[in-house]
């Protein structure tokens, strides 16, 4: 897909995650909205996934580590093809849903690993990279992290582990929006050296705008081009994007649009498939 | 099968036979490398060896990520920096997804850390595990069968935990005595006074209770329970229908591990009375038989409180 089309699927992507919260009458939109041009970049642009054939040994790996962004992770999938038809109603949280409350692997095709406990993505995602160095595999791990997220110490484990494995098939974007769910991070523990952080960690690492399609493909590219070490590319995100009444508004980390709010995004963001 | 003298050298002996036959074999370390006496396999397969330094919750992480891709990865270091420290992960991103992750145990038991003191004795690992829905939990009785169980391990489909000591185990079993899969193993058939029940590392010392027993005219049935919560206890409901009286014998916690196995076995199936021979304080350290006898693991004792139960 070129930019525009990139740029259009990620708002597609959005409103699909704001009518499964809104129809399932629970969820987070605020952190699903801010990764939706990442997510849409990496699954209609950058990996090299089948979803066919959802198990195929040669994919590259997708991590969501804040597994609660993911409405904006089923929207993808669904829209990939990884249901057949495209999910018109997700029945997000239902009982006997596939669609659970933070992603499962072996219950919903195409997720590659269980999340939602915060903080165990990279770990897991260095793994996933050994293995790909182990066997010889060219494919690369992609793994998405809140900035929150990164006050979890077995973060910084798996940061450390993955520099002393020289994992360049591995690329973290960190969700760079300034909140989690108690409030702005910056009154909580404050955390906004990241890229330096990362860098002292031996990582080659970026920061970029996280809703910048062009940018996020030339940092990814810079992250592949990289070599001997895994990449962080650091995204200066907006919680919500793409709402004004969600941007920014830390009550709709976890929150539910009403009828009134929910016309106004199929308003903002219908349209743009 | 090489010789090795305890149940951490009988683990890597074990991963070393397997790897030279399966490339799937790897082993996640925690900077345990030396721990599990594993330094040779890691010179004779540096490719499978994953050093991931201090950090057990990345390691379980990591062999997850590993075994999500198919391989089948080992982590070992002591009990509890994996069932305490990594508990979320060993639930949540490996049993949960029901990944091929196979986990070793070292220092279980006050036996297994005796010298060490309380933060490297673990006797609440087996309890925490029979919470968590996948895991197959092998309680290996010593060396040879460790060797035996780690094989086993990779054979299992799914999760599992070996739980080994630290080299302070009393072989009982021949080097060629197969891990039995029926969570059972019958060693003596006295007479029908009492079942006792031994798992792990004790076993030793149970059967040298059971002569003493023998001696005052208590004739006793002793069993080596080494599988818990598995799938098929039919063998062990079998045993626990032979006596009037049940007495546990296990280096862990009273509550979690193999006496409250058999206590719900029991219960469900055949109710009698079960005493349970087990610790309920932390421990100390100490010289591994003198501590193991202050703590009630002495044949003396265990002997004792069978003779006590048929009053």
């Amino acid at each position: 897909m070129n930019t525009a089309e990139l740029k259009r699927m990620a708002n597609h992507l959005r409103l699909l995650a704001v009518d499964m919260v809104y129809k399932g009458k629970d969820g987070h939109p605020g952190p699903a909205l801010s990764i939706a041009d990442i997510v849409s970049t990496l699954f209609f642009d950058e990996m090299n996934i089948n979803p066919e054939d959802p198990q195929w040994e040669d994919r590259d790996r997708f991590i969501l580590s804040k597994g609660h962004a993911c409405p904006i992770y089923y929207a993808a999938l669904s829209e990939k093809g990884y249901f057949g038809e495209k999910i018109k109603d997700f029945k997000l949280r239902a009982l006997g849903t596939v669609f659970q409350g933070h992603p499962v692997m072996n219950k919903t095709k195409g997720v590659d690993m269980t999340s939602g406990s915060l903080g165990n993505g990279i770990s897991i995602g260095t793994g996933m990279a050994i293995a790909g160095k182990y066997k010889k595999k060219d494919y690369n791990v992609f793994v998405i992290v809140g900035d929150g997220e990164l006050q979890e110490g077995v973060c910084w484990e798996g940061i450390n582990s993955a520099a002393g494995h020289n994992l360049d098939n591995m690329i973290v974007f960190v969700d760079k929006n300034g909140w989690q769910s108690g409030g702005p991070i910056e009154e909580t523990i404050g955390s906004n050296n990241i890229k330096e952080r990362f860098e002292a960690f031996q990582w080659h690492a970026q920061e970029i705008d996280g809703h910048d399609i062009d940018a996020i493909k030339e940092a990814i590219a810079n992250a592949k081009a990289a070599k001997g070490k895994p990449s962080v590319i650091v995204c200066n995100c907006v919680k919500g994007k793409g709402l004004p009444y969600m941007e920014n508004n830390n009550a709709w980390h976890k929150g539910v649009p009403t009828d009134e709010q929910y016309e106004e995004a199929v308003k903002i963001l219908g349209g743009a498939e | 099968m090489a010789d090795f003298k305890g149940t951490r050298e009988a683990f890597a002996q074990a991963i070393i036979d397997m790897a030279a036959e399966d490339n799937r074999i790897m082993f996640v370390s925690p900077d345990s490398l030396k721990a599990m006496r594993a330094t040779k396999f890691a010179e004779l397969y540096p490719e499978e060896y994953v050093e991931v330094g201090i950090s057990e919750q990345n390691a379980v992480n990591t062999a997850a990520g590993l075994a999500a891709t198919g391989l089948i990865p080992f982590v070992g270091t002591y009990a509890g920096f994996l069932t305490m420290r990594a508990c979320e992960q060993m639930r949540t991103f490996v049993a949960y997804p029901n990944l091929n992750v196979k986990f070793v145990g070292i220092n279980s038991g006050l036996l297994g850390g005796e010298r060490e003191g309380v933060t490297h004795q673990f006797y609440e690992d087996l309890g925490i595990l029979s919470n968590i829905p996948n895991y197959t939990i092998l309680t290996p009785a010593d060396g040879p069968q460790t060797y035996h169980a780690v094989k086993a391990a990779a054979e299992i489909e799914g999760p599992v935990y070996v739980r080994a000591g630290s080299g302070r185990e009393t072989e009982v079993y021949d080097k060629d005595t197969t891990f039995s899969m029926d969570g059972i193993r019958i060693l003596k058939e006295y007479g029908n006074d009492t079942l006792l029940l031994s798992s792990g590392f004790v076993l030793d010392r149970v059967l040298t209770a059971a002569e003493i027993l023998k001696e005052q005219g208590i004739n006793v049935i002793v069993g080596d329970i080494n599988i818990l919560y598995g799938k098929d206890p039919s063998k062990i409901l079998e045993a626990i229908k032979k006596t009037d009286k049940i007495v546990t014998v296990e280096d862990h916690n009273v509550n979690g591990g193999m006496g409250a196995y058999i206590s719900k076995l029991v219960v469900e199936n055949a109710p009698k009375s079960v005493k349970r021979i087990g610790l309920t304080t932390f421990g100390e350290s100490g010289p591994a038989k003198e501590v193991a006898d202050v703590y009630g693991f002495s044949p003396e004792n265990i002997a004792k409180v069978v003779a006590e139960g048929l009053k």
